[in-house]
């Protein structure tokens, strides 16, 4: 009792809680999803539904099935393909946390993300690579990302900073620019792919012999078509954000900034740079994700988006959120994100229903991850309940309550008091 | 009939043994409070002392989880408002509630029209309250709008939106606040006159002159417990102080003659243009403040003290006008310049300005020198180096909080809030504080302390320019007055050959001074 009294009262323990007891709901929703839908559906049934159900859970560990039944232990494959997939997903779930953190809500990770691989895929593909060494037009291109991701990010930003534009809104504007300004800039482009009956595809960045190092993952996974150092890159700048953001000077201005811009001004913190800043640096890891997925060299980039945004911009809001926007948890929920994916395809492949339930349970976490701040306070109350148990008489003042127990403070002197 | 029996029982108002806990908190513990027919009673105490939630459970906001409310001897049941109203309870709230752009006519009848076939008869209306502002000395236009008037005008309006509903019972919360000293002056006389016409009024305050002046009992609290109640007549100043803090208060701050020094501020003919009007909000103000002085910008709230000293500190940027600090010209230089130049600011809000509320005690204990080499070393923060220097300034300037220097700001008591402020901006020792409404929203205690430590940064040598609405802290504390009225410096005094009156006068734009100090 003691002891989850005393973890219960740490702020970081309740958020971890919290964001798991958003993910079990969330499955336990699914799983009760696909429960009804098998039994409405005749073609489904009880048997089915116990399958999906497995999947839903263990979908990672499925390793096929036999006679109808699964079998499930470790499989290579599909954690390498979650790994690759956890890339992109983890870097739009820093960008939106650091815009978070900073006080803005990016909203549009798509469009940079849009931005970071159009720059990418024109390097890597466009120079040549019988000149300049593979590598090199690699970090180039992973560069040209980033940069194009930041200046996408920086328009919302300016605007926000010079003419109190809501990031918002100039967000979803940028996100649309993007979609039809990447679209015809590629229609153009002569990198159409030419095998087969493949349309509106250009070339895999392989095509020029360009491609992310394995960095020895594809022993470690050796069934995995996919699997790259992206995952180890993207682990890489998730530890430097968190350091830029808790440990540097210019972490505690951004988030001055974001969290008060009249005293950040007034500290002599120059509110209008950290404002672009915080979208540029959004824009940067967005763009940088973007480079990840499509430079690993197995991915065909389908340029025909002005009729739909890519989704990893938005499940990086997800990311972020169920991760209550702490960079290395984004890790984590990027994974897990990820590993549902994958559960979607065994879904659809061993059983007979759509990969897209997975996309409700998606949906039901990020709704509770938006609720995770009140399964967190609930926590504290929990917590406060324990520690009043073992000293019945200790007073509470407006000091020493914990966060949801306490009046809003405003020209309140109240010492023990509380007026309103 | 019943007016017969009610007449007999000395009491309009009990509330007996009020109890009122807020999750953690007694706000109100045990509380008796005791109205008289016709006379005027102060409910006295500091911030947080639980005065207005003990008139939110009498008004029908809050229900008290112990304790009972009798009106004439009979206890009754307030749920909401409107049971209060039907019991001829009226309040007027410390911010008004007013609709702004109907005219005051409209606002006194809101809500208790009279009406005839669906449409508003406003004749009888206007004859009543004609009658009512006649009979109380309530000087009103009734067709001004609202957001034309003066603050003191819309008290009146709330006062006979009170009387209209022919309420007998007058809660007053902290309605000297916003007011001139000449419209205290007319409040008072108000508040005599409903009562010589029976009308019995619950007075809410903490400052203790009103008190002494108007009432006839008075009631303590403090800490959300009863302390007492006493006779006006038989108290005074010291002894009620007493009573709401806990220990003996020196009310006037004890200081020595100034002994000024050299220049450390000047500023030339500064004017800063307005946001909302087209006229300038500050206009050509010159003046200069020396070391080991405290000079003072009185002057009602709005009269462009706020944009002057945006200007100053680089909030905002001036339209015309020159302003040097310890030798340097700084009229362009960004806010971080102007700081390390050799300016301390404690912000008009400390919610807006002074503080980030999500952040730490700590890291607001560093939030205008965290980049100093103490602090940070390439761009990371020391953060032994952090927390040493915030329990220095806790200890030092008597911060109390929860957690210490991990307590969120947000969480901590107003008064401990402005002194984590004052702690930081002192620490910097600068030869310039700019001290704006520093003691705003506090009580006797934290002011008290906040006023001999302002005499100390003076003694040690410092020019403070303090800002203040409050007429007694500008008497006080100051060593010159400047009165700003419509953005214009109109008047210096000395605070020692000058009275409130005098000063008033100048604050109400009612008499200026021409360029040689005399007089007009």
């Amino acid at each position: 009792m003691k002891k989850s009294g005393n973890l219960l009262s740490k702020d970081g323990t309740r958020s971890v809680l919290a964001t798991l007891i958003s993910i079990l709901i969330g499955l336990v929703a699914g799983a009760v999803i696909i429960l009804i839908v098998g039994l409405c559906d005749s073609k489904l049934g009880l048997t089915e539904a116990w399958k999906g159900i497995r999947l839903i859970f263990f979908g990672l560990l499925s390793k096929g099935q036999q006679a109808g039944r699964l079998i499930f232990g470790f499989n290579s494959t599909n954690i390498g393909d979650m790994l690759f997939r956890a890339v992109p997903i983890i870097m739009t779930g820093l960008s939106v946390s650091l815009a978070y953190k900073t006080g803005l809500f990016n909203i549009g990770a798509s469009g940079q993300y849009l931005a970071g691989t159009t720059a990418s895929l024109f390097i890597a593909l466009k120079m040549n690579t019988a000149v300049v060494s593979p590598w090199i037009v690699w970090i180039l291109a992973f560069l040209g990302g980033i940069l194009a991701g930041a200046f996408w990010g920086s328009i919302p930003g300016m605007l926000k900073a010079f003419l109190n534009i809501n990031e918002v809104l100039a967000c979803i504007m940028t996100n649309w620019l993007a979609a039809n300004i990447v679209t015809w800039l590629f229609e153009g482009s002569g990198l159409q792919c030419t095998e087969g009956t493949k349309t509106q595809v250009i070339w895999k960045t392989s095509h020029n012999g360009v491609a992310t190092a394995k960095m020895g993952l594809d022993k470690i996974f050796p069934d995995s078509q996919q699997i790259d150092g992206g995952i180890i890159i993207a682990i890489i700048i998730a530890i430097l954000v968190y350091i830029l953001l808790s440990k540097t000077t210019l972490g505690f201005e951004l988030k001055a900034c974001g969290s008060n811009r009249h005293s950040a001004k007034y500290a002599g913190i120059r509110d209008k740079r950290c404002i672009i800043l915080s979208m540029a640096l959004a824009g940067a890891l967005a763009g940088a994700g973007a480079s990840l997925y499509w430079l690993s060299g197995t991915t065909e980039f389908h340029w025909q988006t002005y009729l739909s945004l890519p989704g990893e911009g938005f499940t990086g809001i997800a990311v972020a959120l169920l991760g209550a926007c702490h960079p290395i948890a984004n890790i984590f929920t990027g994974m897990f994100m990820s590993t549902l994916n994958v559960a979607g395809s065994k879904l659809s492949f061993f059983t007979g229903y759509n990969e897209y339930i997975t996309d409700v349970i998606i949906a039901v976490i990020v709704y509770l991850s938006a609720f995770s701040l009140l399964i967190k306070t609930w926590l504290g109350k929990r917590a406060k309940k324990a520690e009043e148990k073992k000293i019945p008489d200790v007073v509470y003042t407006s000091k020493n309550m914990p966060e949801g127990a306490k009046p809003p403070v405003s020209e309140n002197t109240g010492k023990e008091g509380n007026e309103q | 009939m019943e007016q017969a029996t009610s007449e007999a029982y000395p009491y309009v108002i009990e509330m007996l043994h009020i109890t009122k806990e807020f999750p953690g908190i007694k706000a109100n513990d045990d509380i008796t409070l005791q109205l008289k027919r016709g006379e005027i009673h102060a409910l006295l105490g500091e911030n947080g002392a639980g005065k207005s939630t003990l008139m939110s459970v009498l008004f029908g906001l809050y229900q008290p989880e112990q304790g009972e409310i009798r009106k004439d001897g009979k206890v009754v049941e307030i749920k909401d408002p409107n049971d209060a109203t039907a019991l001829n309870i009226g309040m007027v709230h410390q911010h008004f509630k007013l609709v702004e752009v109907f005219t005051v006519l409209d606002n006194i009848i809101l809500g208790a029209e009279d009406t005839k076939l669906g449409f508003l008869q406003k004749k009888q209306a206007r004859k009543k309250v004609s009658e009512l502002s006649e009979k109380y000395g309530l000087r009103i236009n009734m067709d001004a709008k609202v957001e034309d008037i003066t603050v003191g005008m819309q008290q009146r309006v709330e006062i006979l939106k009170m009387l209209y509903r022919d309420n007998d019972i007058l809660i007053f919360d902290e309605p000297t606040a916003v007011l001139t000293p000449q419209e205290i002056e007319e409040l008072m006389q108000i508040m005599r006159n409903l009562k010589a016409e029976g009308k019995s009024i619950l007075f809410i305050s903490h400052k203790l002159n009103e008190i002494m002046e108007v009432s006839d009992r008075v009631t303590v609290l403090r800490k959300g417990k009863y302390v007492g109640t006493v006779d006006t007549a038989s108290t005074n100043k010291e002894e009620l102080s007493r009573m709401m803090v806990g220990r003996p208060v020196q009310l006037v701050v004890e200081k020595d003659e100034a002994q000024p020094k050299e220049t450390i501020l000047k500023i030339e003919g500064l004017t800063v243009p307005s946001k909302i009007h087209k006229n300038d909000a500050v206009k050509n103000v010159s003046l200069e403040v020396h070391a080991g002085e405290i000079v003072c910008i009185a002057g009602i709230d709005g009269n462009g003290q706020t944009e002057f000293v945006h200007a100053l500190t680089g909030l905002e940027k001036p339209s015309a006008g020159k302003i040097t600090l310890c030798g340097k010209d700084i009229t362009k230089a960004s806010i971080r310049k102007r700081a390390l130049t050799g300016m301390s600011h404690i912000p008009e809000d400390r919610h807006k300005h002074g503080l980030v509320l999500d952040f730490t005690l700590e890291q607001n204990m560093v939030l205008q020198r965290y980049f100093e080499p103490q602090f940070q070393n390439h761009g990371f923060i020391k953060f032994d180096a952090v927390r040493e220097y915030a329990d220095k300034l806790i200890e030092e300037f008597d911060v109390r909080s929860g957690q210490g220097p991990v307590t969120k700001a947000r969480s901590m008591s107003g008064g401990n809030q402005q002194k984590a402020i004052v702690a930081r901006e002192f620490d910097r020792n600068m030869p310039l504080i700019v001290a704006v409404q520093p003691t705003r929203g506090l009580d006797v205690g934290a002011i008290e302390y906040i006023h001999s430590q302002l005499v100390k940064q003076r003694d040690e040598g410092k020019a403070v320019l303090l800002v203040s609405l409050e007429l007694e802290e500008v008497m006080n504390l100051s060593d010159r007055i400047l009165v700003m009225y419509e953005g214009e410096i109109v008047g210096e005094l000395d605070p020692k050959q000058t009275t409130t009156q005098e000063l008033g006068l100048y604050m109400a734009g009612a008499k200026r001074q021409d360029k040689e100090g005399k007089a007009e």
